[in-house]
């Protein structure tokens, strides 16, 4: 079998050589007889006359040897290619119709496809990805789900769990990165010796950190991806050793990441040892993560995911035994989990992908019925053409192989047209925001890709060949040739197909109008919350200062002096600085004991935001002040012990009575009197991480000297457009250090709108989408009607000729939409509820059944398809009897 | 070509693979070699020769060559390959019991029943 294979693959390509050897060999085989017949005396014109004949038709015993060959069916099938182009080529309309159709229903499944390859797909690019696992701390009923890891966790786990191979924890950051005058900021992360070999994958050139690297003292060393080695150092073979400042303080380079080195979605440039001092390391800091150390461990081969957590489980008890906090932690339901790395990485995003992915392959189908139906209209005008074709001796499986070749052209021409829309389509989708996906910079178009579309194009083919096939061969030779000359009626079981067919087509349409419904009210309802502050008119920056040149006391000098400038700069109302934004992505919880407040029993400490704000912070971002006062500048020179919290927090802690005047402690345990905040004022609830974020954790302010941390943004109230003022931010901040960089300057509302593109982009795909299938549906329900005009013009003719008015005509063919209609509306809803229920994750404050979206669908969905059914059926309505009775046209 | 025996379906492959087994011979070589190894009595109908040569080629039960013919043209020659020869050597097996229990039945008298 693979032999014969192999011979027929070998035989095009040496085609022509084989039939030069075949006319040279029966010539040589006629002379050779000439030659014969002339050595025993027969004159030479006559020998040859007499070798022509006794060989018989050379034509016929060339055709015999490519049969025997199985070259046959190599020209049968170019002879149906060429038929099938011709035939295409014939119907323009129907032509651009089907492939228009494909090229756009292939396009968005690949494009959708290919998100799905990189994000869920392809494993991560180090060995044996499966064996990868992340670890966090969860405190659900303080309302932390996620806290990441603490420095001790770390060093108590490493080596101490025996499902870990291996175990390490990493840090994202930013750096600023050069020699004064020109600095960058550059991606970074800190991580601990053993990252690199968790992951199995380390430096290309040179070395890994070490372990005696990971104190502050110790740890001025580097590594540096391909990408930054080849950008900076131009792909220096001798960059190890060589010294580059970060933040100001010279480091070594030791090594050199290799090109495939991405952890996750990680930009990071450079990779430095994450330092620690011993008293961070300590049992009584082991629930402070913050979320801002994770921790990555490689399974043991034939260690369960389960065993693991199970090992983890019991060592967290057996370490809470001694733990004064231990009452505490086991109220908040403080547990650590043990989850597949990728699949924790793209866990938020994949809900969405699946959606979308459904909808495309529902658009798929809408087009696959569409087409089927186009194809079969197409095949019964053809029925008679067929019927005499076979009359005349062509074999079943001819019929049917001319069938396969003609749709599966068409198909091909559509999947490569395909292809082109899809890579239009995922540049469609770097705007729409996937670079922000997880994972979603490795979203590209590959040869793999490509291939696989071809297939699946060549596979739809044959699938869409098999009903025309079938319609073709069903039908009894005598009925067909005469079916379509005397009565004009179709066949029962077809008419049937192609109305089931448009109902189908109708309900899918439904269902993602519906679908793209719920999600564009989701994300209507999202966008008209109230982020709790003024958002218009303000300018946001990040400002990161090294350490080295900033200890404590010049960060609060820097701060102080920004404030001052900026607020002389014309246009600028008022400025101010917090730790961290809102909706910029960082925000952190911490716990805070409240004075005179006791737990009820089972109730556990509370994660608040906490912020540390200077300047004039709360009136730059506009604020609204429930009681008391802000904070101002003045609060932090010198710095008082004196906070601000939020209406949920007051609402949560002292329900009946004011906030001002009371104190509290940061942290979780009460501390001295003298190191108790009291609040001054308190301010209106803000959404901190996001519009739809629906509990109020609660959140406190405290003078910037007390919330110190490596980083700060800028907040600034203009009075012109706020994205002008960009330029003068960064002057003003080069007055004071030439070599500190303003980041991720943006408006506020520009932040906001960013923080709902994992909804924007979904709703705006679905919307799409659902338009192309309320196209199609339109150019289906259209084609099938006027194709059942067409067939029955006969029998309209007839009956308008006994008495029938053309009204009556119009409103059989209405009638039949409608009816098409109504049946693919409940199936439509029956599925949309289904489908409703399905994404009820990606819903906000819509239920998945929502009685007006679904009118809405049913209404656009009914426009549409009665509109498309209303020439046909005025076509209908004008026939005339005498013509429709006279010709056979 | 009265006075020649019909050629029974199936049993032209196996004289091809018999004349090729002999020496390698071009496509006219085996049709002469036919004739000649049955005594004249069988005649194989020319155009019908090459396909069969095909098949065979085809699958591998024969290998083509290109080589001089003995008046110095280019011709095809036809060699029996390791394959050829098994298939032959059972075919020779199978026929040769065939035609003895034709033989044996149509030999039987009435008397012998």
């Amino acid at each position: 079998m693979v032999k014969y294979l192999r011979s027929l693959f070998r035989v095009p390509k040496s085609r022509r050589d084989f039939e030069k050897g075949m006319s040279e060999e029966l010539r040589f085989h006629i002379e050779e007889y000439t030659e014969v017949l002339v050595r025993s005396g027969v004159p030479a014109t006559e020998a040859a006359r007499r070798a022509r004949i006794e060989f018989g038709s050379v034509v016929s015993a060339e055709e015999d040897c490519r049969e025997a060959r199985g070259l046959h069916y190599f020209d049968e099938f170019r002879r149906q290619l060429s038929y099938a182009a011709r035939l295409l080529r014939k119907t323009p309309a129907f032509t651009i119709t089907a492939l228009l159709t494909l090229a756009v229903c292939f396009g968005a499944n690949l494009t959708i496809f290919a998100v799905i390859d990189s994000v869920l797909l392809r494993p991560l690019p180090f060995p044996e990805p499966g064996q990868l696992v992340t670890l966090f701390n969860t405190y659900p009923k303080a309302g932390v789900e996620r806290d990441g890891s603490s420095l001790t966790n770390y060093y108590e786990r490493r080596g101490q769990i025996s499902a870990f191979t291996s175990l390490s924890i990493y840090s994202y950051g930013t750096e600023i990165i050069g020699e004064p005058g020109s600095t960058e900021r550059e991606q970074t992360m800190r991580v601990s010796p053993d990252f690199f070999s968790t992951l199995e994958l380390g430096p290309a050139m040179g070395r890994s950190f070490t372990e005696e690297e990971t104190t502050s003292e110790t740890d001025h060393v580097a590594i540096l991806s391909d990408a930054f080695w080849r950008q900076r150092y131009k792909a220096d073979p001798k960059v190890i050793g060589k010294q580059i400042r970060v933040n100001s303080v010279p480091r070594t380079v030791i090594g050199v990441l290799p090109a495939n080195f991405r952890f996750l979605s990680s930009d990071a440039q450079l990779f430095l040892p994450l330092a620690s001092r011993p008293e961070q390391r300590t049992s009584r800091d082991r629930h402070s993560g913050g979320n801002v150390i994770q921790m990555i461990a490689r399974i043991k081969p034939g260690v369960t995911l389960a065993q693991a957590q199970s090992q983890i489980d019991a060592q967290n008890a057996a370490l809470e035994v001694n733990d004064p906090q231990a009452r505490m932690i086991a109220d908040a339901g403080f547990r650590t989990l043990v989850v597949p790395l990728r699949g924790d990485h793209v866990a938020a995003i994949r809900p969405t992908l699946l959606l979308l992915q459904a909808s495309a392959i529902a658009l798929l189908l809408i087009g696959a019925v569409n087409l089927v139906n186009l194809l079969l209209v197409r095949a019964s005008s053809r029925a008679k053409e067929i019927a005499v074709r076979q009359a005349l001796g062509a074999s079943r499986g001819y019929v049917v192989s001319e069938v396969v070749v003609e749709t599966s052209l068409l198909t091909l021409i559509g999947g490569l047209l395909g292809l082109a829309v899809g890579a239009g389509g995922i540049h469609l989708l770097r705007v729409l925001g996937t670079d922000h996906l997880p994972l979603g910079s490795r979203i590209a178009f590959d040869a793999r890709l490509a291939l696989a579309a071809l297939a699946a194009a060549l596979v739809m083919g044959v699938v869409f060949a098999a009903p025309v096939a079938w319609f073709n061969l069903r039908r009894q030779l005598g009925n067909a040739l005469q079916s379509e000359s005397r009565s004009g009626t179709s066949g029962r079981a077809t008419q049937f197909l192609r109305h089931g067919f448009i109902v189908s087509q109708i309900a899918l349409a439904f269902m993602l109008l519906a679908g793209a419904g719920l999600l564009g009210l989701s994300l209507q309802r999202a966008m008209a919350i109230s982020p709790g502050f003024q958002s218009d008119h303000i300018l946001t920056g990040q400002i990161l200062l090294p350490w080295a040149t900033y200890p404590e006391p010049a960060r609060l000098k820097f701060v102080e002096s920004l404030t001052e400038k900026i607020g002389h700069v014309p246009g600028v109302l008022s400025a101010g600085v917090v730790t961290n934004v809102p909706f910029s992505g960082h925000s952190g919880k911490s716990a805070a004991t409240v004075e005179g407040y006791t737990p009820r029993p089972g109730e556990s400490a509370r994660g608040h935001y906490s912020y540390g704000v200077g300047g004039d912070y709360f009136r730059a971002m506009g604020f609204s002040l429930r009681a008391g006062r802000f904070l101002t500048a003045d609060d932090s020179r010198p710095p008082e012990r004196v906070c601000v919290v939020d209406e949920d927090f007051a609402r949560y802690y002292w329900p009946n009575a004011s906030a001002v005047g009371q104190r509290l402690w940061n942290g979780s345990e009460g501390g001295k009197d003298s190191e108790a905040f009291t609040v001054v004022g308190v301010v209106g609830g803000v959404k901190q991480a996001g519009l739809t974020e629906d509990e109020a954790q609660g959140a406190i302010y405290y003078p910037y000297a007390f919330r110190i941390g490596d980083s700060f943004f800028v907040a600034v109230r203009t009075s012109f457009p706020p994205e002008s003022l960009g330029l003068a931010l960064q002057k003003v901040v080069r007055q004071i250090d030439p070599d500190v960089p303003v980041d991720n300057i943006l408006s506020m509302e520009t932040r906001i709108a960013d923080s709902l593109v994992a909804r924007r982009s979904p709703a705006l795909l679905a919307s799409l989408f659902s338009g192309i299938a309320l196209l199609l549906t339109a150019i289906g329900t259209y084609g099938v009607l006027s194709y059942a005009v067409a067939q029955r013009r006969r029998e309209i003719g007839v009956r308008m000729a006994l008495g029938a008015r053309p009204e009556d005509i119009r409103a059989q063919f209405l009638g039949l939409a409608l009816r098409l209609l109504g049946a693919g509306v409940v199936l439509g809803v029956i599925g949309a509820w289904l489908t409703g229920q399905a994404m009820r994750t990606l819903l906000f404050q819509v239920p998945p059944f929502h009685l007006a979206i679904f009118a809405a669908a049913a209404g656009v969905l009914g426009m549409v398809s009665l509109g498309a059914c209303l020439l046909p059926s005025r076509r209908a309505a004008r026939i005339s009897p005498v013509e429709a009775l006279a010709g056979d046209s | 070509m009265g006075k020649n025996a019909e050629l029974l379906p199936g049993t032209l492959d196996m004289l091809i693979l018999k004349a090729v087994s002999l020496q390698p011979l071009h496509g006219y070589g085996v049709l002469e070699r036919i004739r000649q190894i049955s005594g004249d009595a069988l005649d194989i109908p020319q155009g019908s020769l090459y396909p069969a040569l095909y098949r065979l080629e085809h699958q591998e039960l024969i290998s083509a060559e290109w080589g001089v013919s003995d008046n110095n043209r280019r011709a095809k020659y036809y060699t029996l390959t390791a394959a050829g020869r098994r298939r032959l050597r059972e075919e020779t097996v199978g026929w040769n019991r065939l035609a003895s229990a034709i033989a044996a039945a149509l030999g039987t008298k009435p008397e012998g029943v």
